[in-house]
């Protein structure tokens, strides 16, 4: 993922709508300077979950950089919002979730909550923008099922190691298995490219 | 369990991609001459929330004090990403270091004042000029040595 901070690459994120979420001021001012210097120019700024939602709701994002609202952590249920209850496409939208601290009780809050990554403060510029240029990446699947709606986690397609089945119940289960998928009545309907 | 999947196509992809926009060194070094013209009123957002963390350190009970460790918590956190601006990146790693160090007293139950308080001294003392960097450097490892010796449960035995 590195990018290296002399690369003359071009990139261009004048025309993206960026959400940006942090309650503190000396921490929004610093999302604004970073964002801005990278080159955007339309940012929607919210201090609270309302005023995001309310955003979210009324406009088009593009890009969102959400601050985990440490020690509340009501970043990650916004989050888990904008996944479950925006309409389409903002429910899609890149969201780079930063945090100072994770209490170790919100590390699962936040691995499960949709975002697409997450970004320890403090910020450098050029960590945020490899961060963009991954989040945004095309071909990534978001899953939507009752427990977690997001970007799929996983990133390596590779098979369960030799000899182990691919859940960790499916030794003990394995006679009863034979008899075809019945037990695992996932219904995957695969869209490839049909959100916009 | 039904599980939809969608690869959705991201406009931000498109955007990036668009003519004009910025080199990648131009665009840093753009976002760092912003957080530049930050530093005094990040100077003064740290140093307002040190006091804070102070005055909360000062009323903070000697037996185990959930309450007060989550407040010096909810004030130390606020202030991580503000050293970097301030040219002080060590007053990021000290405050990360305390929340840690809350993080664990507060999951596992034990309680050392004094170890909060080291944090809370150390803050002041990175915050000051003229510090050397080896001087930082031996502070902040002595800070993650405190914090890393509440960092698992304590043993029954």
């Amino acid at each position: 993922m590195a990018l290296d901070p002399q690369s003359r690459i071009r990139f261009n994120l004048e025309g993206a709508a960026v959400l940006l979420v942090d309650e503190t001021p000396m921490g929004m001012s610093i999302l604004v300077s970073v964002v801005t210097g990278l080159g955007a120019k339309l940012l929607y700024r919210c201090s609270n979950v309302e005023q995001a939602q309310e955003a979210v709701a009324q406009h088009h994002i593009d890009l969102a950089i959400i601050d985990g609202l440490a020690p509340s952590g009501a970043g990650y249920d916004l989050v888990k919002w904008i996944r479950q209850n925006a309409r389409e496409p903002n429910c899609f939208a890149p969201i780079l979730l930063t945090t100072g601290h994770t209490p170790a009780n919100d590390i699962v809050r936040a691995r499960d909550c949709g975002g697409n990554i997450i970004i320890r403060k403090p910020i450098a510029p050029i960590v945020l923008l490899e961060r963009i240029i991954w989040a945004s990446k095309e071909g990534r699947p978001y899953l939507f099922s009752e427990t977690y709606v997001g970007p799929d986690r996983r990133f390596q397609d590779k098979p369960p190691p030799a000899g182990a089945g691919r859940r960790r119940g499916d030794a003990e289960a394995a006679p009863e298995a034979t008899a075809g998928d019945e037990a695992m009545d996932a219904d995957i309907d695969r869209k490839a490219g049909q959100a916009s | 369990m039904s599980i939809r999947i969608v690869v959705p196509k991201l406009r931000l992809a498109q955007l990036l991609r668009m003519p004009g926009g910025l080199p990648v060194v131009d665009a840093v070094a753009n976002a760092e001459r912003n957080l530049a013209t930050l530093r005094p009123t990040c100077e003064a957002e740290l140093l307002a929330l040190l006091e804070l963390c102070e005055q909360s350190f000062a009323t903070l009970a000697e037996a185990f004090d959930d309450a007060g460790l989550e407040k010096i918590y909810a004030i130390a956190v606020r202030g991580i990403g503000g050293g970097r601006i301030c040219g002080a990146p060590a007053v990021d790693t000290a405050l990360i270091s305390l929340c840690d160090l809350i993080d664990h007293l507060r999951t596992t139950g034990r309680y050392d004042r004094k170890a909060v308080g080291v944090h809370v001294s150390s803050w002041r003392l990175l915050m000051g000029a003229g510090l050397p960097e080896a001087g930082a450097a031996a502070v902040l490892d002595g800070l993650q040595r405190v914090s890393l010796r509440y960092a698992e449960a304590p043993r029954d035995d």
